[in-house]
Protein backbone atom coordinates (compact mmCIF):
# COMPACT_ATOMS: atom_id res chain seq x y z
CA UNK A 1 0.00 0.00 0.00
CA UNK A 2 1.44 3.57 -0.45
CA UNK A 3 2.14 5.74 2.09
CA UNK A 4 -0.79 8.41 2.62
CA UNK A 5 -0.18 11.79 2.01
CA UNK A 6 -0.58 14.44 5.22
CA UNK A 7 -2.32 16.98 5.77
CA UNK A 8 -2.05 19.28 8.33
CA UNK A 9 -2.16 17.62 11.62
CA UNK A 10 -4.34 18.24 14.80
CA UNK A 11 -2.00 18.60 17.81
CA UNK A 12 -2.77 16.25 20.83
CA UNK A 13 -3.87 18.09 24.06
CA UNK A 14 -2.15 16.03 26.85
CA UNK A 15 -3.74 15.40 29.77
CA UNK A 16 -2.63 16.73 33.24
CA UNK A 17 -3.12 13.70 36.05
CA UNK A 18 -3.70 14.76 39.61
CA UNK A 19 -3.37 13.04 43.48
CA UNK A 20 -5.51 13.70 46.02
CA UNK A 21 -3.00 14.70 49.13
CA UNK A 22 -5.56 13.44 51.73
CA UNK A 23 -6.89 10.33 50.14
CA UNK A 24 -4.70 9.67 47.16
CA UNK A 25 -6.74 9.04 44.75
CA UNK A 26 -5.49 9.56 40.81
CA UNK A 27 -7.83 11.69 38.62
CA UNK A 28 -7.18 13.41 34.99
CA UNK A 29 -8.37 16.76 33.35
CA UNK A 30 -7.12 18.48 30.22
CA UNK A 31 -4.18 20.18 30.32
CA UNK A 32 -4.68 24.21 31.47
CA UNK A 33 -2.18 27.24 31.63
CA UNK A 34 -0.04 26.83 34.07
CA UNK A 35 -0.16 23.49 34.88
CA UNK A 36 3.19 21.56 36.00
CA UNK A 37 4.30 18.38 36.86
CA UNK A 38 4.94 18.69 40.89
CA UNK A 39 2.82 21.54 41.51
CA UNK A 40 0.02 21.76 43.73
CA UNK A 41 -2.95 23.44 43.45
CA UNK A 42 -6.43 24.07 44.79
CA UNK A 43 -8.68 21.83 43.32
CA UNK A 44 -11.52 19.27 44.71
CA UNK A 45 -11.12 15.38 44.88
CA UNK A 46 -14.01 13.69 43.50
CA UNK A 47 -13.80 10.93 45.98
CA UNK A 48 -13.01 12.30 49.39
CA UNK A 49 -13.22 16.25 48.24
CA UNK A 50 -10.46 17.49 49.69
CA UNK A 51 -9.09 20.97 48.27
CA UNK A 52 -5.34 20.43 47.84
CA UNK A 53 -4.44 17.83 45.01
CA UNK A 54 -0.61 17.21 43.36
CA UNK A 55 -0.41 16.94 39.64
CA UNK A 56 2.13 13.88 39.12
CA UNK A 57 2.14 13.54 35.45
CA UNK A 58 0.76 15.69 31.98
CA UNK A 59 1.34 13.47 28.99
CA UNK A 60 -0.34 12.49 25.67
CA UNK A 61 -2.08 9.68 25.96
CA UNK A 62 -0.81 7.92 22.36
CA UNK A 63 -3.69 6.26 20.18
CA UNK A 64 -3.45 2.28 20.24
CA UNK A 65 -2.34 0.64 17.25
CA UNK A 66 -4.76 -1.22 15.20
CA UNK A 67 -3.26 -5.36 14.96
CA UNK B 1 8.20 16.86 -59.95
CA UNK B 2 8.39 13.82 -57.26
CA UNK B 3 5.40 13.02 -56.64
CA UNK B 4 4.18 12.94 -52.13
CA UNK B 5 3.40 9.22 -52.34
CA UNK B 6 6.76 8.17 -53.42
CA UNK B 7 8.84 8.92 -50.15
CA UNK B 8 11.13 6.08 -49.40
CA UNK B 9 10.07 4.08 -52.83
CA UNK B 10 6.75 3.58 -51.74
CA UNK B 11 3.94 3.90 -52.75
CA UNK B 12 0.86 4.10 -50.75
CA UNK B 13 -0.23 6.26 -47.29
CA UNK B 14 0.32 4.52 -44.73
CA UNK B 15 3.58 3.17 -45.90
CA UNK B 16 4.19 6.92 -46.14
CA UNK B 17 2.62 7.90 -42.48
CA UNK B 18 4.57 4.54 -40.87
CA UNK B 19 8.12 5.96 -42.56
CA UNK B 20 7.35 9.09 -41.09
CA UNK B 21 6.64 7.52 -37.25
CA UNK B 22 10.26 6.01 -37.74
CA UNK B 23 11.46 9.81 -38.63
CA UNK B 24 9.80 11.14 -35.43
CA UNK B 25 11.45 8.22 -32.79
CA UNK B 26 14.77 8.56 -34.18
CA UNK B 27 14.49 12.16 -33.73
CA UNK B 28 13.14 11.63 -30.53
CA UNK B 29 15.94 9.03 -29.39
CA UNK B 30 18.45 11.74 -30.45
CA UNK B 31 16.76 15.01 -28.64
CA UNK B 32 15.52 13.39 -25.60
CA UNK B 33 18.91 12.63 -23.49
CA UNK B 34 19.32 16.43 -23.69
CA UNK B 35 15.84 17.22 -22.85
CA UNK B 36 14.89 14.52 -20.13
CA UNK B 37 16.74 16.33 -17.64
CA UNK B 38 14.77 19.66 -18.30
CA UNK B 39 11.74 17.96 -18.06
CA UNK B 40 12.64 15.98 -14.82
CA UNK B 41 13.88 19.04 -13.09
CA UNK B 42 10.61 20.83 -13.70
CA UNK B 43 8.87 18.09 -12.30
CA UNK B 44 11.53 18.17 -9.07
CA UNK B 45 11.34 21.94 -9.23
CA UNK B 46 7.47 21.91 -8.83
CA UNK B 47 7.04 18.98 -6.10
CA UNK B 48 9.73 21.26 -4.33
CA UNK B 49 7.58 24.26 -4.49
CA UNK B 50 4.61 22.19 -3.58
CA UNK B 51 6.59 21.61 -0.29
CA UNK B 52 8.16 24.91 0.04
CA UNK B 53 4.81 26.72 0.12
CA UNK B 54 3.58 23.98 2.84
CA UNK B 55 6.81 25.22 5.05
CA UNK B 56 5.74 28.43 4.75
CA UNK B 57 2.54 28.07 6.26
CA UNK B 58 4.28 26.68 8.93
CA UNK B 59 6.50 28.66 9.30
CA UNK B 60 3.95 31.74 9.32
CA UNK B 61 1.74 29.86 11.71
CA UNK B 62 4.62 29.06 13.88
CA UNK B 63 5.93 32.99 13.61
CA UNK B 64 2.21 33.98 13.98
CA UNK B 65 2.14 32.08 17.27
CA UNK B 66 5.16 33.21 19.15
CA UNK B 67 4.54 37.14 18.25
CA UNK B 68 1.03 36.44 19.76
CA UNK B 69 2.27 35.17 23.16
CA UNK B 70 5.47 37.60 23.16
CA UNK B 71 2.44 40.06 22.50
CA UNK B 72 0.95 39.16 25.57
CA UNK B 73 3.93 39.53 27.55
CA UNK B 74 5.79 42.55 26.37
CA UNK B 75 5.64 46.03 27.60
CA UNK B 76 4.10 49.28 26.04
CA UNK B 77 5.79 50.28 22.85
CA UNK B 78 7.86 47.02 22.25
CA UNK B 79 7.65 46.91 18.70
CA UNK B 80 7.12 42.31 18.70
CA UNK B 81 7.61 41.91 15.39
CA UNK B 82 10.29 43.66 14.74
CA UNK B 83 12.05 42.63 18.03
CA UNK B 84 11.37 38.97 16.79
CA UNK B 85 12.99 39.32 13.53
CA UNK B 86 16.29 40.41 15.08
CA UNK B 87 16.19 37.22 16.85
CA UNK B 88 15.06 34.95 14.26
CA UNK B 89 17.58 36.51 12.42
CA UNK B 90 20.69 36.25 15.06
CA UNK B 91 23.57 33.81 14.62
CA UNK B 92 26.52 33.00 16.51
CA UNK B 93 29.97 32.13 14.45
CA UNK B 94 31.91 29.31 15.58
CA UNK B 95 35.25 29.85 16.57
CA UNK B 96 38.20 28.41 14.52
CA UNK B 97 38.92 24.81 14.07
CA UNK B 98 42.62 25.27 12.19
CA UNK B 99 44.01 25.04 15.39
CA UNK B 100 41.84 22.87 17.48
CA UNK B 101 43.49 23.25 21.23
CA UNK B 102 41.37 24.71 23.48
CA UNK B 103 38.49 25.46 20.92
CA UNK B 104 36.06 23.49 22.97
CA UNK B 105 36.34 26.44 25.89
CA UNK B 106 36.65 28.89 23.41
CA UNK B 107 33.02 27.40 21.68
CA UNK B 108 31.69 26.89 25.32
CA UNK B 109 32.06 30.93 25.79
CA UNK B 110 30.69 31.86 22.56
CA UNK B 111 27.51 29.14 23.23
CA UNK B 112 27.29 30.63 26.84
CA UNK B 113 27.54 34.46 25.29
CA UNK B 114 24.86 33.71 22.75
CA UNK B 115 22.25 31.90 24.86
CA UNK B 116 22.93 35.14 27.43
CA UNK B 117 22.15 37.42 24.99
CA UNK B 118 19.19 35.87 23.20
CA UNK B 119 17.93 35.06 26.98
CA UNK B 120 18.46 38.75 27.80
CA UNK B 121 16.82 39.86 24.61
CA UNK B 122 13.77 37.95 25.09
CA UNK B 123 13.59 39.71 28.75
CA UNK B 124 13.76 42.62 27.63
CA UNK B 125 10.74 42.15 24.99
CA UNK B 126 8.63 40.42 27.87
CA UNK B 127 8.72 42.62 30.67
CA UNK B 128 5.52 41.35 31.95
CA UNK B 129 7.02 37.53 31.74
CA UNK B 130 8.34 36.20 35.16
CA UNK B 131 11.54 34.49 35.13
CA UNK B 132 10.52 30.82 34.31
CA UNK B 133 8.29 31.61 32.12
CA UNK B 134 10.89 34.60 30.38
CA UNK B 135 13.02 30.73 30.13
CA UNK B 136 10.00 28.62 28.56
CA UNK B 137 9.64 32.08 25.96
CA UNK B 138 13.01 32.35 24.92
CA UNK B 139 12.88 28.38 23.96
CA UNK B 140 9.24 29.68 22.15
CA UNK B 141 11.63 31.96 20.19
CA UNK B 142 14.22 29.28 19.10
CA UNK B 143 11.53 26.86 17.81
CA UNK B 144 10.53 29.49 15.71
CA UNK B 145 14.32 31.01 14.84
CA UNK B 146 14.81 26.94 13.91
CA UNK B 147 11.69 26.67 11.80
CA UNK B 148 12.49 29.99 9.80
CA UNK B 149 15.98 28.83 9.31
CA UNK B 150 14.69 25.70 8.18
CA UNK B 151 12.30 27.61 5.59
CA UNK B 152 15.12 29.83 4.39
CA UNK B 153 17.42 27.00 3.57
CA UNK B 154 15.26 25.12 1.59
CA UNK B 155 14.05 28.29 -0.36
CA UNK B 156 17.78 28.97 -0.90
CA UNK B 157 18.58 25.14 -3.02
CA UNK B 158 14.89 25.63 -4.20
CA UNK B 159 15.79 29.16 -6.03
CA UNK B 160 19.18 28.51 -6.69
CA UNK B 161 18.33 25.24 -8.73
CA UNK B 162 16.15 27.20 -10.29
CA UNK B 163 18.49 29.98 -11.27
CA UNK B 164 21.12 27.88 -12.42
CA UNK B 165 18.83 24.74 -14.06
CA UNK B 166 21.10 22.49 -12.09
CA UNK B 167 18.96 19.39 -11.18
CA UNK B 168 21.87 18.03 -8.43
CA UNK B 169 21.03 20.78 -6.49
CA UNK B 170 17.66 20.31 -6.53
CA UNK B 171 17.88 16.36 -6.53
CA UNK B 172 19.61 16.28 -2.83
CA UNK B 173 17.04 19.32 -1.23
CA UNK B 174 14.34 16.99 -2.93
CA UNK B 175 16.01 13.55 -1.33
CA UNK B 176 16.11 15.37 2.14
CA UNK B 177 12.25 16.81 1.81
CA UNK B 178 10.79 13.93 3.93
CA UNK B 179 13.31 14.20 6.96
CA UNK B 180 12.58 17.92 6.59
CA UNK B 181 9.24 17.97 6.93
CA UNK B 182 9.38 15.68 9.56
CA UNK B 183 11.36 18.03 11.24
CA UNK B 184 9.00 21.00 10.66
CA UNK B 185 5.74 19.74 11.59
CA UNK B 186 8.22 18.87 14.91
CA UNK B 187 8.93 22.24 15.36
CA UNK B 188 5.08 23.06 14.90
CA UNK B 189 3.80 20.97 17.31
CA UNK B 190 6.82 22.06 19.80
CA UNK B 191 5.85 25.89 19.37
CA UNK B 192 2.02 24.69 20.67
CA UNK B 193 4.09 23.08 23.31
CA UNK B 194 5.86 25.76 24.21
CA UNK B 195 3.54 28.33 24.36
CA UNK B 196 1.60 26.24 26.84
CA UNK B 197 4.41 25.50 29.06
CA UNK B 198 3.48 21.63 28.31
CA UNK B 199 6.66 19.24 29.57
CA UNK B 200 8.19 17.61 26.14
CA UNK B 201 9.70 14.28 25.66
CA UNK B 202 13.37 15.64 26.13
CA UNK B 203 12.52 16.42 29.76
CA UNK B 204 12.66 12.51 30.38
CA UNK B 205 15.48 12.66 32.13
CA UNK B 206 14.46 15.62 34.55
CA UNK B 207 11.56 14.00 35.26
CA UNK B 208 12.94 10.25 36.63
CA UNK B 209 15.62 12.27 38.64
CA UNK B 210 12.79 14.19 40.30
CA UNK B 211 11.04 11.24 40.44
CA UNK B 212 13.96 9.59 42.62
CA UNK B 213 13.81 12.22 44.81
CA UNK B 214 10.00 13.08 45.32
CA UNK B 215 9.03 13.35 48.90
CA UNK B 216 12.57 12.30 50.52
CA UNK B 217 14.29 14.64 53.10
CA UNK B 218 16.52 16.58 51.04
CA UNK B 219 19.12 19.59 50.58
CA UNK B 220 18.48 21.58 46.96
CA UNK B 221 20.92 24.24 45.94
CA UNK B 222 21.83 25.98 43.07
CA UNK B 223 25.28 25.43 42.06
CA UNK B 224 25.37 26.60 38.57
CA UNK B 225 23.22 28.56 35.95
CA UNK B 226 20.03 27.29 36.49
CA UNK B 227 21.22 24.15 37.77
CA UNK B 228 20.09 22.64 40.70
CA UNK B 229 21.21 19.96 42.85
CA UNK B 230 19.34 17.96 45.82
CA UNK B 231 21.58 16.05 48.12
CA UNK B 232 20.40 13.18 50.53
CA UNK B 233 21.04 9.83 51.35
CA UNK B 234 19.98 6.69 50.54
CA UNK B 235 20.93 3.41 52.58
CA UNK B 236 24.00 5.15 54.01
CA UNK B 237 25.26 6.28 50.55
CA UNK B 238 25.30 10.45 49.39
CA UNK B 239 23.71 10.65 46.90
CA UNK B 240 23.59 14.71 44.79
CA UNK B 241 20.72 14.41 42.11
CA UNK B 242 21.85 17.20 39.34
CA UNK B 243 18.93 18.76 37.53
CA UNK B 244 17.95 22.26 35.44
CA UNK B 245 15.81 23.96 37.40
CA UNK B 246 12.15 24.03 36.55
CA UNK B 247 9.27 24.71 36.12
CA UNK B 248 10.36 27.08 33.13
CA UNK B 249 12.47 25.57 29.91
CA UNK B 250 16.02 25.19 30.61
CA UNK B 251 18.43 23.09 30.39
CA UNK B 252 20.87 23.95 32.64
CA UNK B 253 24.67 24.04 32.95
CA UNK B 254 25.21 20.33 34.46
CA UNK B 255 28.72 19.95 33.47
CA UNK B 256 29.29 22.58 35.65
CA UNK B 257 27.50 21.53 38.23
CA UNK B 258 29.67 17.86 38.27
CA UNK B 259 32.60 19.94 38.14
CA UNK B 260 31.58 21.55 41.29
CA UNK B 261 30.26 18.68 42.84
CA UNK B 262 33.33 16.83 42.23
CA UNK B 263 35.36 19.80 43.58
CA UNK B 264 33.47 19.17 47.20
CA UNK B 265 33.62 15.29 47.08
CA UNK B 266 36.72 14.57 45.27
CA UNK B 267 37.88 10.92 46.13
CA UNK B 268 34.31 10.16 48.02
CA UNK B 269 32.47 9.94 44.39
CA UNK B 270 32.47 6.39 43.12
CA UNK B 271 30.01 6.94 40.08
CA UNK B 272 28.13 9.19 37.65
CA UNK B 273 25.19 7.62 36.35
CA UNK B 274 23.45 10.28 33.87
CA UNK B 275 19.85 10.10 32.53
CA UNK B 276 18.75 11.31 29.00
CA UNK B 277 16.48 10.95 26.34
CA UNK B 278 18.18 9.26 22.99
CA UNK B 279 16.91 9.17 19.71
CA UNK B 280 15.82 5.70 18.92
CA UNK B 281 16.41 4.15 15.27
CA UNK B 282 12.76 3.79 12.85
CA UNK B 283 10.96 0.13 14.29
CA UNK B 284 12.04 1.23 17.65
CA UNK B 285 9.72 1.34 20.82
CA UNK B 286 9.24 4.55 22.01
CA UNK B 287 9.92 5.07 25.72
CA UNK B 288 12.44 2.01 25.87
CA UNK B 289 14.91 2.40 28.35
CA UNK B 290 18.36 1.23 27.67
CA UNK B 291 21.33 0.74 29.89
CA UNK B 292 25.11 1.55 28.72
CA UNK B 293 28.54 3.66 29.78
CA UNK B 294 29.27 7.39 28.70
CA UNK B 295 28.39 10.76 29.47
CA UNK B 296 24.15 10.47 28.44
CA UNK B 297 24.19 14.18 27.12
CA UNK B 298 23.38 15.56 23.77
CA UNK B 299 23.84 19.56 22.91
CA UNK B 300 27.19 20.99 20.65
CA UNK B 301 29.33 18.71 23.09
CA UNK B 302 31.25 21.10 25.34
CA UNK B 303 28.97 19.52 28.72
CA UNK B 304 30.35 16.30 27.40
CA UNK B 305 33.73 16.74 26.73
CA UNK B 306 34.06 18.64 30.26
CA UNK B 307 32.19 15.38 32.04
CA UNK B 308 34.37 12.76 30.13
CA UNK B 309 37.62 14.66 30.88
CA UNK B 310 36.62 15.48 34.51
CA UNK B 311 35.45 11.42 34.60
CA UNK B 312 38.60 9.99 33.58
CA UNK B 313 41.09 12.52 35.37
CA UNK B 314 39.60 11.33 38.53
CA UNK B 315 38.29 7.77 37.47
CA UNK B 316 35.07 8.18 38.00
CA UNK B 317 32.72 5.39 36.09
CA UNK B 318 29.95 6.97 33.70
CA UNK B 319 26.91 5.21 33.57
CA UNK B 320 23.86 5.65 31.29
CA UNK B 321 20.39 5.47 30.77
CA UNK B 322 18.92 6.10 27.78
CA UNK B 323 14.87 6.63 26.79
CA UNK B 324 14.18 5.91 23.34
CA UNK B 325 12.43 8.33 21.22
CA UNK B 326 12.28 10.33 17.55
CA UNK B 327 13.53 13.46 16.97
CA UNK B 328 9.63 14.69 16.82
CA UNK B 329 8.72 13.15 20.37
CA UNK B 330 11.73 15.04 22.17
CA UNK B 331 10.04 18.44 21.28
CA UNK B 332 6.54 17.76 21.13
CA UNK B 333 4.28 17.45 24.50
CA UNK B 334 5.40 13.74 26.24
CA UNK B 335 3.99 10.80 25.61
CA UNK B 336 2.49 8.72 28.17
CA UNK B 337 5.00 5.61 27.34
CA UNK B 338 8.11 8.14 27.73
CA UNK B 339 6.71 9.49 31.24
CA UNK B 340 6.19 6.06 32.41
CA UNK B 341 9.70 5.13 31.09
CA UNK B 342 10.52 7.95 34.19
CA UNK B 343 9.14 5.20 37.07
CA UNK B 344 11.37 2.60 35.58
CA UNK B 345 14.67 4.57 35.25
CA UNK B 346 14.10 5.45 39.02
CA UNK B 347 13.88 1.59 39.93
CA UNK B 348 17.30 0.75 37.48
CA UNK B 349 18.88 3.70 38.92
CA UNK B 350 18.32 2.54 42.72
CA UNK B 351 19.15 -0.61 42.14
CA UNK B 352 22.98 0.58 40.16
CA UNK B 353 23.53 2.85 43.13
CA UNK B 354 23.31 -0.18 45.69
CA UNK B 355 25.02 -2.56 43.41
CA UNK B 356 28.50 -0.06 41.80
CA UNK B 357 28.44 2.17 45.04
CA UNK B 358 29.45 1.10 48.52
CA UNK B 359 27.95 2.55 51.80
CA UNK B 360 29.95 5.39 53.07
CA UNK B 361 30.60 6.97 49.61
CA UNK B 362 28.61 9.49 47.30
CA UNK B 363 27.15 8.86 43.65
CA UNK B 364 26.09 12.12 41.47
CA UNK B 365 22.70 10.95 39.40
CA UNK B 366 22.58 13.51 36.20
CA UNK B 367 18.92 14.11 34.84
CA UNK B 368 19.47 15.56 31.45
CA UNK B 369 16.88 17.70 29.31
CA UNK B 370 14.45 20.54 28.91
CA UNK B 371 12.71 21.04 32.33
CA UNK B 372 9.79 22.60 30.45
CA UNK B 373 6.32 22.22 32.38
CA UNK B 374 8.45 20.09 35.17
CA UNK B 375 8.52 21.47 38.65
CA UNK B 376 11.25 21.06 41.24
CA UNK B 377 9.78 18.27 43.42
Amino acid sequence: MLPRRRGVEEIPQPLTHLKCLECGTVNSRPFTGGDYVFKEVEERCPKCGASKMKIIGIYVEEERKTP
Amino acid sequence: MLDFLQVSGQQDLISVISSLIWLLFLMIFFIYPSFSQRLQLSYILRDLERRLQRLKVMRDEVRGKTVEVLRKYSGDGVKVDEELDKLLLSFMIAPESMDPYGIVYKLEHIVNTWEDVFEEHVKLICTKADEAWSKTLTNLVEVARGMDYLYRVVRHYYLLGRRTANIYIVLQIQMLMPQIMEIAEAYRRACYAFTQGQPIGDGVGVLAVAKLVEGLEKKTYQVAKDTIVHEFEMDGRRVFVLRAAGPGGAVGRPADGLLKILESERDKVKAVIMIDAALKLEGEETGKVVEGIGAAIGGIGVDKFKIEEISKKMNIPLYAFAIYQSIGEAITPMKKSIAKAADEVVEKVKKLISSKVDEGFSVIVAGIGNTVGIGIS
